[in-house]
């Protein structure tokens, strides 16, 4: 049931049709029964893992606020983010070690027979343990209290809009809004709407678009030259972006016309100055929960190395676990370890070197000027990055790169180019706008006509060129 | 005698900024926080606790100045271990 189907615009006013009738705690209960339902629409067999994780957060963090020694803190603390870590390290890296494992073995002459386990990956389940595990482990911290509800809880783990690709929200951000009544309000009903049709606008329209463009060049048989390999790339830069923050977008509106808050994904990450600011725009709930859950600890945690070098370990094993987090493949490794690696080499430019003492024009036109030249380089940069992420395989990695470098001219890419630019330029304006004014509500905060004229265009578009297949979202397979 | 030392610390701490956000011209308050200094993100948040730790050859914790409401506080903590 994707959010841009005809099932879900059905579900969804079944649903609010209800939910707008309903007192607040009738409301709750309706969502957590719209959670399992919406749930069970993918793979009803997962169901009953949802509800483990459900009782294992609910039941360690009464146990962690409830006990008064350390000790017995600490124990339900690791008792709950082991067991999580041991069912998303079973589901999705169990074949992956074990075949790397044997790979290794044959490989110092010790070969060992084994079999893959046929092990279906439960859908959106990278997002939903990264949500049950911050519940624990802020209570721990003692950032936030346990809820006694345990519905409550579960509607916080199980919430439809957030379920299969996030935003990854933390529970003391979003367990307040559930226990508290919500109010609506018309701004609110509005401003949700916009939400969701700019949502489906960069599904539809562009996100789909655009992988038929990107699928061929980066299919196992293409034969495509450097020069399409690097223009694919970054429309795949764009189809990756489109594809989520189209989720996020109308996850969002979704939650806003209920009354819900939930959180930024994206802030225009292409106009990132560099690959701190880039990671401060992507993907900001899975970037904040790395920062507070494993970066920050695993830095203290170094601190018997001294300087600059526990600096870059922490960042380069950051990275490359948030690499992996998107799935068990040699590739999304090298994508968390390559971000990684440029954020080390971004430290050592700025801390070691001063390189911003250097490169500072001083006129407010060479200012400005850096500025697009710096976002020209990061865009390249971050497609680089999204060649690796799309790769199919550690060897078809280096099979692109290879004809990255050595056969650039290999064909005209002129067809690719115009495809690209055809569904990109209409984002691009937009984000432009958005960037310009500093305000992501740019379209709803214009005058009424051009608004008008705005949804009026990016109608046409949709019922003219948008995929109408409903095809799935990319991060739903994390 | 204390506000001596503290104000030396402060001069310290001072350059440690300098040096860390590239503004030679930085000037530390008590109320400072990580919103007066755009660049002030988690990554450059351990690149300070790092020139910090170098500066005033102790040990610090991330998450522990993470807390800490303004640079005051964090101006107080390394008095309390440097001074002791």
């Amino acid at each position: 049931m994707l959010f841009n189907s005809l099932e879900f615009a059905i579900f969804f006013a079944i649903v609010y049709g209800l939910y707008l009738v309903l007192p607040h705690q009738w409301q709750n209960k309706l969502l957590l029964a719209a959670g399992f339902i919406f749930y069970s629409s993918w793979d009803w067999r997962f169901f009953s893992l949802i509800i483990l994780l459900i009782c294992i957060g609910y039941f360690c963090g009464m146990k962690i606020d409830g006990s008064k020694e350390a000790k017995t803190k600490k124990l339900f603390l690791s008792l709950s983010v082991v067991s999580s870590l041991a069912i998303l390290g079973f589901f999705k890296y169990f074949n992956f070690f074990v075949s790397n494992l044997a790979g290794l073995l044959k490989a110092f002459g010790a070969p060992v027979e084994y079999h893959a386990l046929n092990i279906i990956l439960p859908m959106g389940i990278s997002f939903y343990i990264f949500k049950t595990l911050t519940y624990p482990i802020d209570i721990y911290r003692g950032k936030m209290k346990p809820t006694k509800n345990i519905l409550d809880f579960a509607l916080y783990v199980s919430f439809f809009l957030q379920l299969i690709a996030g935003p990854i929200q933390r529970a003391k951000d979003l367990l307040p809004q559930i226990t508290a009544p919500r109010r609506i309000g018309l701004n609110d009903f509005y401003e949700g709407c916009s939400l969701i049709f700019w949502g489906l606008f960069l599904k539809i329209f562009v996100a789909d678009n655009l992988s038929k463009v990107v699928a061929p060049v980066f299919a196992l048989n293409s034969s495509c030259s450097g020069a399409e390999i690097l223009l694919a790339s970054y429309a795949f830069t764009f189809q990756l972006f489109c594809d989520f923050e189209g989720y996020s977008s109308m996850a969002r509106g979704l939650g806003r016309v209920m009354g819900f808050d939930i959180m930024l994904n994206f802030n225009l990450p292409f106009f990132a100055v560099n690959i701190q600011d880039f990671w401060n725009r992507w993907h900001i709930s899975l970037s904040t929960w790395i920062r507070d859950y494993l970066y920050t600890p695993l830095f203290d945690a170094l601190s018997f190395i001294r300087g600059n070098p526990r600096i870059y370990i922490t960042l380069l094993v950051s990275m490359s676990l948030m690499g992996l987090w998107h799935g068990a493949e040699w590739t999304f490794l090298f994508f968390g370890l390559y971000h990684g690696a440029l954020l080390v080499i971004y430290i050592i430019l700025r801390s070691r070197f001063h390189i911003k003492r250097y490169i500072q024009p001083k006129s407010v036109f060479g200012q400005q000027l850096w500025v697009w030249v710096r976002i020209f380089f990061m865009f390249q940069l971050i497609a680089f990055g999204m060649m690796i992420f799309r790769a199919q395989s550690a060897s078809h990695l280096f099979f692109l790169l290879h004809r990255l470098i050595f056969q650039f001219n290999g064909g005209a890419p002129k067809a690719l180019l115009f495809q690209f630019l055809a569904f990109a330029c209409p984002v691009f304006i937009i984000q432009f706008g958005q960037y310009k004014t500093g305000d992501l509500m740019f379209i709803y905060h214009r005058h009424w006509l051009v608004k008008t004229v705005i949804y009026a265009i990016m109608l046409h578009l949709i019922l003219g060129w948008g995929v109408m297949s409903t095809e799935e979202f990319i991060y739903f397979q994390f | 005698m204390m506000e001596a030392k503290r104000n030396e610390i402060k001069k310290r701490l001072n350059r440690v900024f300098g040096e860390v956000f590239d503004d030679e011209k930085i000037e530390i308050f008590d109320e400072m926080t990580a919103k007066d200094i755009g660049e002030w993100d988690s990554l450059m948040h351990i690149v300070l606790v790092v020139a910090t730790e170098k500066e005033f050859k102790v040990t610090l914790n991330a998450a522990e100045v993470g807390e800490l409401k303004n640079v005051g506080e964090m101006l107080d903590l390394l008095c309390e271990r440097v001074i002791g």
